[in-house]
């Protein structure tokens, strides 16, 4: 009897987790593969991308399960996976998370929104969609979103035993962390039991999300020679918002004293200013507001303010597109449109 | 991977678990169960892993190895010659550019003849720097006359670890033994692997340590090693040195029949694939032959007969197995994942052919193409392709090209960069608040800055956008210091986050022009900038503003790497400024220690159980290191002080200009590995100076001022008030740590006191 419930050509069934450095899908990966691996003796490989990526960027890992008598010998990233587990729902806008999703495959979404939403927004025509508030879960219980999303994978991959991983958690924390052990194990069932399932019927010939491998921007013909960058200052075109893990700065204007204090410590240059003119007509500079496409959400900022005039919040979809200060760059005529996000 | 154990049918006899772990996971168990006496290394993506795995395996006392973090790769390779010369067992574990840093010890390691392991895991050498796999620093070793093992699979990496020591060690070969498996593909990949439960047979299987060979350890035997050499002596050493390692294939062959026989894998000298009636063939070193397997099944089910041929060994080069397995082969297609520029092929091409020419029959043709270099990853279509053109070589009976590239892309001209802001310079960085005069009588400098507010005018050096974590200190750290410049700047940042994130292809986050060297030469680099600036200056060549501030920037890590060069340049008193922006480890490649990392700090490689307690010695005080080369001024600031910064900032712009050598250290928050909340970065560093452990001074021709003293505004507050923002520190707050507090308290005591003295007294 085959343990797995479907195979591609090679023989595997494929996860791929999407997240950003610093919510454990790393981790969460490498526990669902030693599930599979050492808990039930199927043959595995699991891995993630890498490089020196910072945490808030963008990061993929990848399972590969098989029968035990199929070897392993690819080596390449998963790019038609079984299931895809989103541990960042604000991903989507800068990634096509569900690339290659074949027709009857899972998508499980950390999100508090609707399947309607959810579904518009990754652009999913077909396969099951499992919503579940892993960040919820996880505030609530002062643990960490990797393992409420692990208890929803492991319903989503349902030849996996949950007790097992009970079992496995309870060994991880025990040994450090022994007050930490009942929390994680609710964290886990809750998401196990608390995922939501709608299923979007595929047609018989439905085919699975396209998937491309994307080229280069620039080729053996366009390059400048030596790798040399002329385009200098082009990350700003990068949007950053992508980082943030729920929180944000709000500024008030009416309680600024304009002191630098923001500006001094801010990492990513957020703040933007403008020359005006103060109460005695003198000319003065000024705080015009908060450009949140670079904004990480590390929230120093709210400490440095003296006046309350920077306070922290948890993020709600469209604040920050809806506040955002733009900064003015000495932008050239004619620079490269194709830079944009 | 070798054949597993169920189908050899072979009863292993020693007992083994089963695991789930990477190429580095089975690296560092094989060297735990060894239990080398002596480690060196430093740190290197993606290598630098064992060295983390076995400081973590030595807390839970697994093995008892000797891990010495050098300063650098050179340094690693020096501490490994010497503890193999004194007999002793030794490891070593690089990647790409460590290679390339100790490749001139690796000669004199073979040449001296003194075994020892050195876990290359290979990654790209390039001038873009690239951090992930390729074969380019591997080609490289070719040369050095140690022997080279390859692993495909983690399993492999497990097995070629053990058995490379024993061929090393063995009386007919006495060479240092490369294992050198595929960076990130195989070094951090899980997969299904099997181990020996007993580090006593591995022990076994390998055998005591030879004692019978020269070495420095007794006095009884007095010795002389490494004395120099005439031609006429040197032919005779370098005759035994080939003799030796080719005697090694054949000690390779016995020492993996013993080692199948124990663990029941084979490691052939060539792994061959479906060989036996091949038509057609890939040869592939590594994972890439991995993949191509499956394309072998494949194709053989349409009726092609294709195989796969992939080395375990390159050093000695098996060339008469290459022959007899390329008898029927009538098309061969070599994938190399690195060229060599110019020889109309990479090496192994090159070799593979060389050893064809000495078979008269052979009428294979050969094709070689350079692919998958810098990580770029090796589908099984590209594997698919490389076949399709082997094939089509078979049929038309001849090569239509014989080498070329694979997967390079021309590019749209539409898309081609062009600069996408008007170039800021100048004016554009000048607001004309900053006063810096010198006065005559104290020979200081005297500066007046405007309020900060009023220095928002003043565009930032650098643009948003950069990737680097949330809460990060380096930018706030190193924009303060920018505000005090007026002009100019050309900038060269050392390897490390700030320049990472900053400048990863195509995007930039430079507005004015910026330069990436290498940690261990930054400054050297900085120097020939500007000095053929000025000399271009000088002859009149150059029509642009000499008001050009030239500042390198650097982490802690270049300046333990770099610290050489950094010495240098600062006695050849160039005009420059170094920054360095200190966050007390190793972060750009995940939080090793550094020289700087204070004592018992919890990094990657100093962990904290009940055998090892953090870092065992004192953070080092680069200032002072840097304030005896008697350049004009040295400093230490930190955003939580911005004002103290910026003027510090104005002098050394002035200093830089007039004078000569600057450098400046700034203590910038690392949230990621201190553990410590985004949010409180600036509390941390307030923190840090008021307890004294960061004190902020300057060093002005000779003279040292403390620029703000926590005791004398009485605002001094405990060590402790400092680490308790810190994960990394927050043992050193526990009573069965008292001691180890203590120590550091002392120690920063001490040069707090050092300090003061040296601002009272003018001749300090």
């Amino acid at each position: 009897m085959p343990i797995l419930p479907k195979t591609n050509d090679l023989g595997f069934f494929e996860i791929r987790l999407e997240s950003i450095g610093g919510l454990g899908a790393n981790l969460a990966g490498k526990m669902l593969a030693e599930a599979g691996v050492l808990g039930l003796g199927l043959n595995g490989s699991n891995f993630s991308t890498y490089g020196s990526e910072k945490k808030g960027t963008p990061v993929k890992s990848f399972i590969r399960f098989c029968e035990p008598d199929v070897e392993i010998r690819a080596h390449s990233p998963i790019e038609q996976p079984h299931v895809i587990g989103v541990f960042h729902e604000a991903l989507y806008k800068t990634v096509d998370v569900v690339s290659g999703l074949v027709p009857d495959g899972i998508v499980v979404v950390n999100s508090t929104r609707d399947f309607a939403d959810i579904r518009r927004d990754l652009r999913l025509k077909y396969g099951t969609l499992a919503v579940v508030d892993a960040l919820g879960i996880a505030v609530e219980e002062k643990t960490k979103v990797n393992t409420a999303m692990l208890g929803a994978l492991f319903r989503v991959c349902d030849f996996l035993d949950p007790e097992a991983m009970k079992e496995v958690i309870r060994k991880t924390f025990s040994k450090k962390y022994p007050h930490l052990v009942e929390s994680n194990i609710r964290t886990f069932e809750r998401g196990y039991r608390e995922v939501r399932f709608q299923t979007y019927v595929a047609p018989e010939d439905a085919r699975g999300k396209t998937f491309t491998r994307p080229e280069p921007l620039l080729g053996y013909e366009t390059q400048e020679i030596g790798g040399v960058i002329v385009a200098n200052g082009n990350s700003v075109f990068k949007n950053l918002s992508g980082s943030r893990q729920g929180f944000l700065p709000r500024w008030e204007a009416e309680k600024c004293i304009h002191c630098v204090a923001c500006d001094n410590v801010c990492p990513d240059f957020c703040f933007v200013w403008e020359e005006g003119v103060d109460k005695k007509g003198r000319k003065q500079m000024f705080l015009t507001g908060i450009d949140y496409q670079y904004c990480k959400g590390c929230l120093k900022c709210v400490e440095a303010c003296p006046t309350d005039a920077l306070i922290a919040e948890r993020e709600v979809l469209g604040f920050a597109e809806q506040n955002s200060v733009k900064h003015k760059f000495p932008f050239a005529a004619g620079g490269m449109n194709e830079w944009r996000c | 991977m070798a054949m597993l154990e169920e189908k050899t049918g072979m009863a292993s006899k020693a007992e083994q678990e089963t695991a789930f772990a990477s190429g580095n996971e089975m690296a560092a168990l094989a060297a735990a169960q060894i239990n080398y006496h002596i480690m060196g290394y430093f740190p290197i993506t993606p290598s630098t892993e064992i060295a983390q795995l076995l400081d973590q395996m030595k807390l839970r006392g697994e093995h008892s190895i000797q891990l010495i973090p050098a300063d650098g790769e050179h340094g690693s390779a020096g501490i490994c010659y010497g503890a193999s010369i004194m007999g002793a067992r030794v490891l070593n574990a690089t990647s790409a550019n460590g290679l390339m840093y100790m490749l001139e010890q690796l000669p004199v390691q073979s040449g001296t003849r003194f075994p020892m392991v050195l876990n290359l895991v290979t990654r790209s050498i390039s001038g873009p720097l690239d951090i992930h796999g390729d074969h380019s620093d591997l080609y490289f070793a070719l040369n050095t006359g140690w022997v080279i093992l390859l692993a495909r699979t983690p399993q492999a990496v497990y097995d070629m670890n053990i058995m490379a020591l024993k061929i090393a060690e063995h009386a007919d070969v006495r060479l240092p033994v490369i294992v050198a498996y595929d960076g990130f593909f195989t070094s951090h990949q899980k997969r299904k692997v099997r181990h020996f439960k007993d580090r006593s047979v591995v022990q076994s299987f390998i055998g005591e340590r030879p004692t019978n060979f020269p070495n420095a350890a007794d006095p009884k035997k007095p010795i002389t090693i490494g004395a120099h050499m005439n031609g006429d002596d040197l032919i005779n050493n370098n005759y035994q040195q080939s003799e030796a390692l080719y005697r090694a294939q054949e000690v390779f062959k016995q020492v993996a029949r013993e080692y199948a026989a124990l663990s029941g894998r084979e490691y052939p000298v060539l792994d061959l694939y479906r060989m036996e009636d091949a038509e057609v063939a890939l040869f592939l070193l590594n994972s890439a032959a991995e993949t191509a397997k499956d394309v072998v099944d494949k194709l053989r089910a349409k009726g092609i007969k294709a195989g796969v041929i992939s080395p375990n060994m390159i050093r000695p080069f098996p060339a008469e197995e290459i022959r007899s397995a390329l008898k029927q082969v009538k098309a061969l297609l070599i994938g190399e994942r690195a060229d060599s520029y110019g020889a109309h092929g990479p090496n192994m091409t090159h070799e593979v052919k060389s050893a064809l020419q000495e078979d008269k029959e052979n009428k294979t043709i050969v094709l070689s193409r350079v692919f998958g270099v810098g990580g770029k990853d090796f589908y099984a279509e590209d594997a698919e392709a490389f076949f399709q053109m082997a094939i089509e070589a078979m049929e038309k009976g001849c090569a239509k090209k014989p080498f070329d590239y694979f997967g390079h892309v021309p590019g749209r001209p539409e898309k081609r960069q062009t600069p996408v802001m008007e170039p800021m310079h100048g004016d554009a960085f000048k607001t004309g608040l900053i006063q810096v005069t010198p006065d005559g009588k104290t020979k200081r400098l005297k500066v007046k800055i405007p309020p900060l507010r009023a220095l928002t005018a003043k565009p930032k050096r650098l643009a948003p956008g950069h990737g680097a974590c949330p809460g990060c200190g380096i930018f706030p750290g190193l924009e303060l210091f920018f505000k005090g410049i007026e002009g100019d700047i050309a900038v060269l940042f050392q390897t490390g986050c700030a320049y990472v994130v900053s400048a990863a292809y195509p995007y930039s986050s430079h507005k004015q022009t910026m330069v990436h060297n290498l940690f261990q030469n930054g400054a050297a680099t900085l120097s020939g900038m500007v000095e053929a600036f000025f000399e271009m200056k000088r002859r009149g060549e150059l029509h642009v503003s000499d008001d050009v501030t030239f500042v390198m920037v650097t982490g802690d890590g270049g300046m333990d790497i770099g610290m050489g060069s950094a010495i240098g340049t600062a006695l050849r008193n160039h005009k420059l400024i170094i920054i360095e922006y200190d966050n007390e480890g190793y972060m750009n490649t995940g939080s090793q220690m550094s020289y700087s990392t204070p004592m018992g700090h919890m990094t990657s490689t100093t962990g904290v159980g009940k055998t090892q307690r953090g870092k065992a010695f004192h953070h080092k005080d680069t200032p002072q290191i840097m304030a005896a080369t008697n350049i004009p001024y040295v400093f230490t600031g930190t955003e939580a002080f911005p004002q103290d910064l910026v003027k510090k900032a104005a002098k050394a712009q002035w200093y830089a200009r007039h004078e000569g050598t600057v450098y400046g250290k700034l203590l910038i928050t690392c949230p990621l590995n201190w553990k410590s909340e985004e949010r409180y970065g600036e509390q941390i560093l307030k923190a840090a100076v008021e307890s004294c452990f960061f004190p902020l001074y300057e060093v002005e021709r000779g003279k040292t001022t403390i620029t703000y003293d926590p005791e004398e505004k009485n605002r001094r507050i405990p060590l402790s008030e400092w680490l308790k923002y810190m994960g990394k520190t927050k043992h050193l707050l526990k009573e069965e740590n008292r001691d180890l507090l203590l120590e550091l308290e002392q120690e920063v005591e001490r040069r707090w006191r050092m300090l003061k003295a040296k601002h009272e007294h003018p001749y300090l």
